[in-house]
Parts: C-alpha cells; structure tokens; sequence
C-alpha cells in the first residue's frame, strides 16, 4: 500500500507542478461556466412562463440545468481524461524511467494501482471543481440533493471507467499521441457497445448488449436511482481495465 | 559466499540472438567489469540480472534468490543504473532522489539521511533544487548513479556508468567506485579499457553474445604472456637473417613486416638477448630492436576479433 502512495504520489506531484492540469482545468471551468449559466437563463425563462400560465411546478432544476451540466462534465471528461491518462505509462517509457520502476523493489499490481490511483485523483478533483456549479445555487434556491448526488456518484464512476481505459492505452504505447488517440477510441466504444442491443434480433444479446449500455446505467444516476445493476456495471469495467493494464505491465518483462 | 550466480542465460529478440550462454559468478564485494564492443550483449545480461527482462532461458541468483521466483527480495538488494539515467525531467535532484528512496522501500526517518548521504558521494550538493531537465548530460549521469546508490544496496550494476561525463568527473566516479568496493558487490561495463584496468578485480569479456575471457587483470595479462612481441628493423634484411632468427629458442613465428621483421615469442628477456645477439652475428645492419608490451587493448582485440573470424557468417 505504502508503495502504491509512493507511486501516486510522485505522479500526482509532477501533474500538479505542471501547466497541462492547469490548463485543461482552466478550459473546462470557463466552458462550463458559460453553459451553466446558459441553462440556468432558460430554466429561469421556462420557469416564468409556466407560472404565468399558471401551470403549477413547471420544469425541474435538476432535469434542465444539472442533467444539461452532468452530461457536458461527462462529455468532457472523456478528452480531460483521456490527455491527462498519457502521461501515466506513455511518459514513462520515454523517459526509460520505467526501468526504474521495474527493478524497484514493487510488483506490476502495485505499479499499476499507483498509476490508477494518481489519474482517479486527478480526474476526480475535475468532477469535484464541476460539482461546485450546481453545489452554490444551493445558496439561492432550495433543491433536492438526492438525485443531484446520485449523478455525481454515476459522474464518479463513470469517469473510474474513462481513468482506466486511458491507463490501459497509455500502457500499450510510449507514443504519447498515440496513446491519446486510442484512448477517445475505446471510450466512445465503451459508449456504443450498448447501441448493439436492438439489431442482435436474439433475445439474449439484446439482454446481454443493454446490460452493456453505458448510457442507460448512466441515464439512471442522472434519474437519481441507484440500482445494484448499475454499480456492478461500472465497478466491472474499472476492475476489468486495470486487470488487462497489469498484464500489460508485466508483459514489459517480457519483451 | 556467491552474490550473483548467473547460469546459461539466453536472451532472444525475435531472430536476434543478443545473449548465448552466459555463465558467470560474482563474490560478495568483488568488482567485475563487462567490457565489450558494441551490442556484444552486455546492457540485455545486466537487464536481466535487475529482472527488468526476462530471459529466454537461463537462471540468475542474487543474494541466494532466484530473480524470477523472488524479484521482489533480489530488487530490494540492487541498485540500478540503466544505459539512459531513468530521470523525471520535472522533479528536482532533491526531491526525485527523496522518491527514488522511499520507492525503494526506505522507511520514513531514513529516506533524508540516505538521499544526503547519495548526494553527497555524487557531489550534487550544488544543484539539488534544479531541475533534472536543466542539468547538463553529465549532471544527469551523476543523478543516475546517486538513485542506484540511494538505497545503500548491497549489489550494484552500472551500465557505462561514466559516459558523458567529463574527464574530472570520470576519475571522480572511478574514486568513488574504488570507495564503493568492499561494501556492495558491483558489476559495471564499459568498452573504455583503463577503467576496468583501474577500478575492476576481475574482468568478463563479452562478444556477440558470449562470454570470451574471465579473469583477473593480472590472470589476462599473464595469459598473454606468451605472445611478447618483439620488432625488428634492419638495413639489410634476407633470407639469411630469417633463417637465424627463426632458429632462436623462444621464437614463435617470423613475419616479414616492412624492413625488418615482427617476432612473437614465448620466451622471457634471454631470447630478446639471443635475438640481438643472432641479429648482430648475422651483420644484416640492427637499427632498431623493439619490443611491444601487450596490454589490455590488445589482448580485448585479439580477443574479440579472433571470434568473430570464428563465426561461419563472416568467412569469405
Ligand atoms: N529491444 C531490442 N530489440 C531488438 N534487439 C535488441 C534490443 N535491445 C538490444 N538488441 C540487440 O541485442 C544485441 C545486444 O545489445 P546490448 O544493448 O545488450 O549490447 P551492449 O553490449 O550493451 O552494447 P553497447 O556497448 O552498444 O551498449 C544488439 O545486437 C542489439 O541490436
Ligand atoms: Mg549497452
């Protein structure tokens, strides 16, 4: 354990010390700011207009602004992620300083938890910084936090899945490019896998492929429900792509 | 005791055959030095040797552990210079060297003793807040060669362990070597001759994959002790004088080099006598009378070009 804090640690150090995290922090906070409060001006419109016809509640907060602004966090966290992962094995070869690493007294278990561990960190203090929008309107307006926090669990979780998609490819390349780009490639085939489910025409692949449908067990987060079919779904592709990153890592002896 | 028993090591990439049977042992405390040309197999054996590669057959041992069975015990006890200094440009000296310790499972109170001590020894006292990105190639290397030492280790294999360094340095390193032995057992290489003629006990030559020569110093040189050669110019050279020479006891071969004749001789300083003597006899016009101490270049010439005339590929 102490290793894998070491390992994590020295990354986390040197993406804090450096423009990148900056940078794409500094991106995402301006563009999301102006969507949020885009959202925020035709809630606040939709909302006016249906009680001046007198139509009772209207529109949800939750379903206008912070479903609008979870799904945007989401869509960006795909590249955020995806160009943050390259440095986490990708950096390391070109360095040659993976040699270091594989005769350190370390297993390729603990190399690999310290990579995921410094990229979950990162990847999260990014969802952390987009949960502060719907967070300080709490001051204004009183809302229900349940289904606001059971988004954020999926936004969690499914960025988990992102982190380790972007280590697995990092792991495969010492091309940092490369290493971006296939990334964005197996994330938007983590996304389309479940697009699979209508044309199988088997009654069990269509099961099976909508078990697989990132965007349903996402869309029912954003719903506020949190099924145990959902969790498993994406602890399992986390548990899975650190699994293949960890073969990878030993087969570096290998070659 | 044996710190380091390697045994029919083989190491292919693809087709390449970078490794053939490797066999050698390494005492508590000795220092040996791999010297070898160019691809000769020497940076594949020592990746091996740190389990950083797996071979394609053969076993390593170090302290008793087999690398492949134990890595983590035998990693504990080595410190690693690879051929490129594995250094994070972003990091200070100080605090990349603060990582390597702890990384290497130096405990807590340690780490800041160890990480002065290898600054110390490296004498990087001056740019320990730099950056390593900024530092100069030779900088670099010593920053390598503090991480391998940060850990007090009881074995250390250095790859080249003094290229890019500048003359000053390079004797700085080979003292520190020198202080180093006794304590850790070191394996270094290097195709730079006087160094493993100053800093090592025993040297393993290595060519094309197999190991050539193993010996002490002393052992090679006397090994090469029957080839004394000695030069010879004269005024009047002829079939004559090659005669008498050729009849001299200690006298291998006769060449005919140009005016004059190159001897290999076994014998001690009576032939060189007798061959002045049967020279001046024979009044062929003695100019000059040399004789060529063979050193360490030669015998690692001789011995690493009379393999390669060896192999079936390179005969016309
Ligand atoms: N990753 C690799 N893939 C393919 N061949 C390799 C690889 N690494 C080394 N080789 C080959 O293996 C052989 C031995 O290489 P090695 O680096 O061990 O030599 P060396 O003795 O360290 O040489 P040098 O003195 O140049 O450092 C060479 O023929 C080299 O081309
Ligand atoms: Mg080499």
């Amino acid at each position: 354990m102490r290793s894998v804090l070491v390992l994590s640690g020295k990354d986390l150090r040197n993406l804090f010390h450096s423009p990148l995290f900056y940078g794409i922090a500094g991106l995402c906070s301006i563009v999301w700011s102006g969507l949020f409060f885009a959202a925020l001006y035709d809630f606040a419109h939709a909302s006016n207009m249906s009680s001046m016809r007198g139509q009772g509640e209207g529109a949800s907060l939750h379903f206008v602004v912070f479903a609008r602004h979870i799904s945007l966090v989401n869509l960006f966290m795909i590249f955020a992620v995806s160009a943050m992962s390259m440095r986490l094995f990708s950096d390391e070869k070109r360095n040659q300083t993976m040699a270091l690493l594989l005769t350190s007294p370390v297993s390729a278990t603990q190399i690999t938890l310290g990579k995921f561990v410094a990229g979950l960190v990162a990847a999260w203090a990014l969802v952390a910084l987009s949960f502060l929008y719907p967070a300080s309107l709490r001051s204004f307006t009183a809302f229900d936090w349940g289904p606001l926090i059971a988004s954020y669990i999926g936004l969690f979780l499914i960025t988990g899945c992102y982190v380790t998609i972007g280590m697995f490819a990092s792991s495969l390349t010492e091309n940092t490019v490369l290493s971006v780009v296939m990334s964005l490639i197996f994330n938007v085939m983590l996304w389309f896998v479940g697009a699979f489910s209508d044309t199988a025409h088997n009654p069990v692949l269509d099961k099976v492929f909508a078990q697989l449908n990132v965007g349903s067990h996402f869309v029912n987060f954003i719903k506020g429900t949190i099924s145990v079919s959902s969790l498993t779904f994406f602890v399992s592709v986390i548990a899975l792509m650190t699994f293949l990153t960890q073969r990878v890592v030993e087969s570096n002896r290998w070659r | 005791m044996d710190m380091i028993e390697v045994s029919g090591l083989v190491k292919s990439y693809g087709p390449i055959q970078a490794v053939k049977d490797i066999q050698f042992r390494v005492k508590k405390g000795e220092v040996v030095g791999f010297l070898g040309p160019n691809g000769a197999g020497k940076s594949t054996t020592m990746k091996i040797i740190t389990g950083s590669m797996a071979p394609s057959g053969g076993s390593v041992r170090v302290a008793g552990f087999d690398v492949f069975e134990e890595p983590l015990e035998v990693k504990r006890r080595i410190g690693y210079l690879p051929e490129n200094p594995p250094v994070y440009g972003e990091m200070t000296v100080e605090s990349y060297l603060r990582f390597v310790a702890r990384l290497k499972g130096i405990s807590g109170e340690r780490v800041s003793k160890q990480v002065e001590k290898s600054i110390e020894k490296t004498d990087l006292g001056s740019v320990r807040k730099r950056l390593i990105q900024n530092l100069s190639k030779g900088f670099r290397q010593r920053v390598g060669i503090a991480q391998a030492l940060v850990s007090d280790p009881e074995v250390l294999i250095l790859d080249e362990p003094t290229s890019g360094l500048d003359p000053r340095q390079v004797a700085e390193v080979r003292a520190l070597i020198q202080e180093l032995k006794g304590e850790h057992t070191i394996i270094l290489s290097t195709h730079i001759l006087p160094e493993v003629q100053t800093m090592c006990e025993r040297i393993i030559i290595i060519n094309r994959g197999r190991i050539v020569a193993e010996d002490s110093l002393a052992g090679l040189s006397n090994r090469m002790a029957g080839s004394v050669n000695v030069r010879i110019r004269v005024a009047r050279p002829g079939p004559a004088l090659e005669q008498a020479l050729r009849a001299v006891p200690g006298v291998v071969t006769v060449v005919v080099a140009d005016s004059g004749y190159s001897l290999q001789m076994s014998g001690e300083d009576q032939a060189v006598e007798a061959i002045a003597e049967s020279v001046v006899h024979s009044k062929a016009g003695l100019l000059e009378l040399r004789r060529e101490v063979v050193d360490l270049e030669e015998i690692f010439l001789k011995l690493t070009t009379s393999e390669e005339s060896q192999t079936p590929g390179s005969v016309p």
